[in-house]
């Protein structure tokens, strides 16, 4: 493999047949540049939650790559997503992180637009545009496609991408697992606290790699497991319901998602956790009732660290809590944390589980600062000249995924490895890498929609 | 002397009900201060150059406000 060529994304740097990833694509100015276009002007992106802009004139500024929008209620109950640039020089109209309003207003110029988008205030409208300024054409540029999924909300620029559904494929499963109450009721979380974010100098597919499923990467938490950080003061969390399960890695090849997953046997309750909280262990122990009532065999499924394509990371459980990898520049990633809790659980076990998720994820989590140590020596170990010349290896696991995996009646579609006694692949890096270069290559969402032509074949 | 310039107004304090003077000589009340110190929502008490605006809501921009009024408002009025 040649490598020192770095003149933009081309074919070959990805070669999954090999088990090869070139370093240029971490750490090229043009692959990056190109990664806006192709990736991130047409991709579902993670915006927010809608627990986060509860009432009318709400709103949180969020990102969507490298572009800052605004997501709001407006006066009318309805949720919008705008770019957060003013028409008219391209100021940003909001330059708070959150709060509440009725009028977005630049300070530039003075443009002011409604919760709704609509350019409002135009100073000297009369006097120096002469009443002929059109403003119904100038409001606020709003994604072209915008889905609630469960109170989460997603994003795209793109018209033609298929619909947020859709473009999950069978990874709903996944999200349902972080969006719904730890009983088994639908779309009951809601954020606890701010939004926690923080600069990595690294580029953004490092975290998005790591938390796509890297199980591998154990050794570099050693020191964290020794501690004790976790919920019942052993290791970093509570692992009997994990003991007892079977532990896969589970990819939709055709969209680019992947997770670690556990499945708990069909006769087996996880075993008790949070111990040193009674409250909290009794409210998990009655939830985890309840979710057996209401899910029956769903419930046996156990969310862990997984990646919806291409830069929204899931944690379904201890902590639970969804990651945003922002891009800014190849060698800096903004990394976005927002922590979740069921919205009717007990004030006791907010409190508790937010000092334990922040002591785990985030700048300050023990956790977090080992891996982004990890990403921060990687990354500027990969940027010289001689380094470039070598590829990542992701050999591991390569070939030994199946698509008909079941373990005690209960089906997981997908291409599955299961790692209890194998206990690592990078079949989950294969998966997004491969969905990644389909993005840089393919020209518009009908070539990227590869399940569409299937589909009609089989028809 | 010429140029004078009154002290500058800071509209962020003006309260709804407040009567102000426009750059036009138009004078208007203040319906909703919104804070952001750049606008006011106000409604037209008088408008020599365009009395058709009077008893219209507007947003009125800053640079417009010239002086604090002494019209009584509409609403008094009535």
């Amino acid at each position: 493999m040649t490598m020192n060529r770095p003149r933009g994304w081309r074919r070959g740097l990805v070669d999954l047949d090999v088990g090869e990833v070139s370093r240029e694509i971490f750490v090229n100015e043009e692959i990056y540049a190109e990664e806006q276009e192709r990736i991130f002007a047409r991709a579902w992106l993670h915006v927010g939650h809608e627990s986060q802009i509860a009432k009318p004139g709400d709103y949180f500024v969020s990102c969507m790559g490298e572009e800052s929008v605004i997501l709001c209620r407006d006066r009318a109950n309805k949720v919008h997503v705008f770019l957060n640039s003013c028409r008219h020089r391209g100021m940003k109209v909001c330059r708070y992180d959150e709060g509440s309003t009725t009028v977005f207003t630049c300070p530039y110029h003075g443009w002011s637009y409604g919760t709704d988008g609509r350019l409002v205030g135009v100073p000297y409208f009369r006097e120096a545009y002469h009443s002929r300024l059109d403003k119904e054409k100038l409001g606020l540029v709003e994604v072209a496609q915008l889905a609630n999924y469960k109170g989460s909300i997603w994003a795209t620029w793109d018209p033609a991408a298929p619909p947020f559904t859709e473009y999950l494929g069978g990874f709903t499963r996944y999200l349902d697992l972080q969006l719904d109450g730890w009983d088994g009721r639908e779309g009951q979380a809601e954020v606890l606290g701010g939004v926690q974010k923080w600069l990595v100098p690294c580029n953004w597919k490092f975290p998005a790699e790591n938390f796509s499923g890297d199980t591998y990467h154990n050794i570099s938490h050693r020191s964290v497991d020794l501690a004790g950080i976790g919920p019942s003061g052993a290791g970093r969390r509570d692992m009997g319901e994990r003991d007892v399960s079977r532990k896969l890695h589970v990819c939709v090849p055709d969209r680019g998602h992947q997770t670690i997953l556990y499945v708990l046997p069909a006769d087996k309750l996880p075993p008790p956790a949070y111990m040193n909280a009674p409250i909290v262990a009794e409210y998990f122990r009655h939830c985890e009732e309840e979710r057996r009532r209401n899910r029956g065999e769903e419930a046996r499924l156990v969310g862990a660290p997984g990646e919806i394509f291409p830069n929204t990371a899931l944690l379904s459980r201890q902590p639970r809590t969804m990651a945003g990898w922002q891009p800014r520049g190849p060698h800096q990633t903004e990394c976005w944390r927002w922590f979740f809790v069921d919205r009717d659980a007990p004030s006791e076990v907010k409190n508790f589980l937010r000092d334990y998720y922040i002591r785990y994820s985030g700048p300050a989590g023990m956790t977090e600062q080992d891996d982004m140590e990890n990403w921060n020596y990687a990354h500027a170990a990969s940027r010289g000249t001689i380094a470039r010349r070598y590829p990542y290896n992701y050999e591991q696991g390569h070939g030994t995924a199946v698509t008909d995996y079941a373990y005690q009646g209960l089906r997981v579609p997908g291409e599955v490895i299961d790692l209890t006694e194998v206990q690592s692949s990078e079949q989950p890096m294969r998966n997004f890498y491969r969905r990644w270069a389909e993005f840089m290559e393919a020209g518009d969402w009908s070539q990227l929609a590869t399940w569409r032509a299937v589909r009609k074949a089989a028809e | 002397m010429t140029g004078q310039m009154s002290a500058p107004i800071n509209i962020r304090d003006l309260a709804a009900g407040t009567s102000i003077v426009l750059a036009d000589g138009a004078e208007a009340e203040i319906v909703d201060n919104p804070g952001d110190g750049i606008w006011l929502f106000a409604r037209y008490l008088s408008s020599p150059h365009d009395p058709s605006l009077v008893g219209q809501e507007e947003m009125i921009f800053v640079q417009n406000v010239v002086s604090i009024g002494t019209a009584t408002s509409m609403s008094s009025r009535a």
